[in-house]
């Protein structure tokens, strides 16, 4: 059987590959869940993850993956008008923000912030995550905002 | 000087060349690049034989994905010494961002302690087929997970996200931009070797620049280009005997790596602790201070770099690097960039700050020579994970 669906002739945007430090991110984002490592000594929280705590250099490390509520504010954008991977150029223009999570001071996740206008962009905006396909079973978390 | 960096003034610059700095060079990489090296020596007065030390930070940033080849897209020390066939007494490779900054650090260190007496330090920049940090990857893994799937990629897409939290965090617009690139412009088309040599840019073309991150258009980033510069440098002993007046190494500071994140690599507010950190390291070491430096060659890859180093080493306060490369007192515009850096010359990596730093206090600076300068910084990278040398005459 052929096809002429588009969407298998358009590149697809890279997919995540999980390794020893990420599996468990991807595999709470496939429930629709967002998680953080926190560091069981501490309480630090990393993202993404990393191999010691940089809050109390426990050793060995202990960390957790523990889910966060999904709410944070817009820390900084960027509208992205020429994408550089071909997966996204049908998205442009899209915005990718930082966005910083309430759980911690500095606690910042980057990912493309989803139905948000341009001139809505503020810092300061409150956002909340949602998760989008990502293909092969991964989700990719998104931020809207938090009043739609 | 009374700085704590004890081999101020004991290791200088004698000579220099430059490719011409091409979209697409007309020799491959490496031959461009030994070509340099040996024009470079010949400039000092030497005989490639009186070389003894070699070393370069050849990191290229982007490659397509494609797999890097020594001599081809990057040249290393390594090949130079292997085309060479010579054995020398010290070889010596810079691995970190600051490149040229590294490896200017690594050959002072090996001249001042004896273990290399000449040593040549090069820079070899390749324009890759394609579009520059284009990437047809399928699949994410590593710390590109945490990016590409984000549509995130590339470091004008880094440097966008910086320049946003700092505009909206201290008013800065795209206006006030405007007088920094539009000054590295200016000084890079007088430039015989510039890629933009007779090519200035009016404000309006600036403003009307196409938009690749918002807020970063084509213009705020410099262009890829191919291209080589070769530095000698000796022992201050040595350097007397040489045609050249000799320009020192007067001390340096390096950051450090990615921010405690790594995703983006230049957070604002880790660049700007970062860059403090640097700047008290580099007055520290050079017992010098903003106000004493004569030719300060920030760096500017990215437009917004520009701001950040001059707060980051104290020419300015935090937040008010926008201002102040406006007030004509203080800057025209070019007094920051009088060879036009990165932006008005391409992407040569820290190389056209180095060079001015070089030329001018040789005074080799011919129609742009400022009279009466003793002394210059060249910054390469963002203030936090890149570095700075300091020279002095």
């Amino acid at each position: 059987m052929t096809t002429t669906d588009e969407s298998q002739a358009r590149p697809l945007p890279p997919i995540p590959v999980p390794d020893e430090l990420s599996a468990e991110f991807w595999r709470l984002a496939a429930e629709g869940v967002l998680a953080t490592q926190r560091c069981t000594a501490c309480g630090w929280r990393a993202y993404p993850p990393r191999m010691v705590c940089v809050g109390c250099h426990a050793d060995p490390p202990g960390f957790e993956w523990a889910p966060v509520s999904g709410r944070g504010r817009l820390a900084t954008w960027t509208i992205i008008r020429d994408a550089l991977l071909p997966g996204f150029a049908h998205l442009t223009p899209y915005v990718v923000a930082e966005v910083e999570l309430e759980e911690q001071d500095g606690l910042r996740v980057v990912a493309r912030l989803h139905d948000v206008p341009e001139d809505a962009l503020a810092i300061g905006l409150p956002l909340t995550v949602q998760f989008v396909d990502g293909g092969e079973g991964t989700a990719i978390p998104v931020f809207a905002r938090a009043d739609s | 000087m009374s700085g704590r960096f004890r081999a101020a003034g004991e290791v200088a610059i004698v000579g220099f060349a430059h490719s011409p700095i091409q979209r697409v060079a007309d020799d491959p990489l490496g031959v461009l690049t030994l070509r340099t090296i040996r024009e470079a020596v010949a400039d000092a007065g030497l005989d490639m034989t009186a070389i003894d030390g070699f070393t370069t930070g050849a990191l290229f940033p982007s490659s397509g994905g494609r797999p890097l080849r020594d001599g081809i897209e990057i040249v290393t020390s390594d090949w130079i010494v292997d085309q060479l066939h010579v054995q020398p007494r010290w070889l010596c490779g810079f691995q970190g961002l600051g490149q040229i900054c590294g490896s200017v650090i690594l050959a002072t260190e090996a001249i001042a302690s004896g273990a290399a007496d000449y040593v040549v330090v090069h820079r070899a920049m390749y324009n890759p087929p394609g579009r520059y940090h284009a990437n047809p990857m399928t699949h994410a893994s590593g710390g590109d997970q945490w990016s590409a799937p984000h549509g995130f990629w590339g470091p004008p897409t880094h440097m966008a996200l910086t320049y946003t939290e700092y505009q909206q965090r201290y008013g800065a617009t795209r206006e006030h931009m405007a007088t920094v690139v539009v000054g590295g412009r200016a000084a890079g088309s007088q430039n015989p070797w510039s890629h933009w040599y007779d090519r200035p840019l009016t404000r309006d073309e600036y403003l009307s620049a196409r938009m690749i991150a918002e807020p970063m258009s084509m213009l705020d980033c410099d262009i890829p280009v191919t291209g080589v510069g070769a530095f000698v440098l000796t022992s201050k002993e040595r350097a007397r005997d040489l045609p050249h007046k000799p320009v020192y190494v007067a001390g340096y500071a390096q950051g450090r790596s990615q921010s405690v994140n790594g995703v983006p690599p230049w957070r604002l507010d880790d660049v700007e602790e970062g860059g403090r950190a640097v700047g008290r390291i580099l007055w520290e070491n050079t017992g010098l201070g903003p106000d004493e430096i004569d030719v300060p060659q920030v760096y500017d890859a990215f437009s917004p770099f520009v701001y950040l180093w001059l707060e980051a080493l104290g020419f300015c306060e935090r937040g008010e690097g926008f201002e102040y490369v406006q007030d004509p007192g203080t800057s025209p515009g070019l007094t920051f960039r009088t060879g036009g850096g990165a932006i008005g010359n391409g992407r040569m990596h820290g190389v056209p700050q180095m060079l001015e730093c070089y030329l001018q206090l040789a005074g080799r600076a011919g129609d742009r020579q400022l009279a009466g300068v003793e002394t210059g910084i060249a910054c390469q990278a963002a203030p936090s994970v890149g570095g700075v040398v300091a020279y002095s005459t």
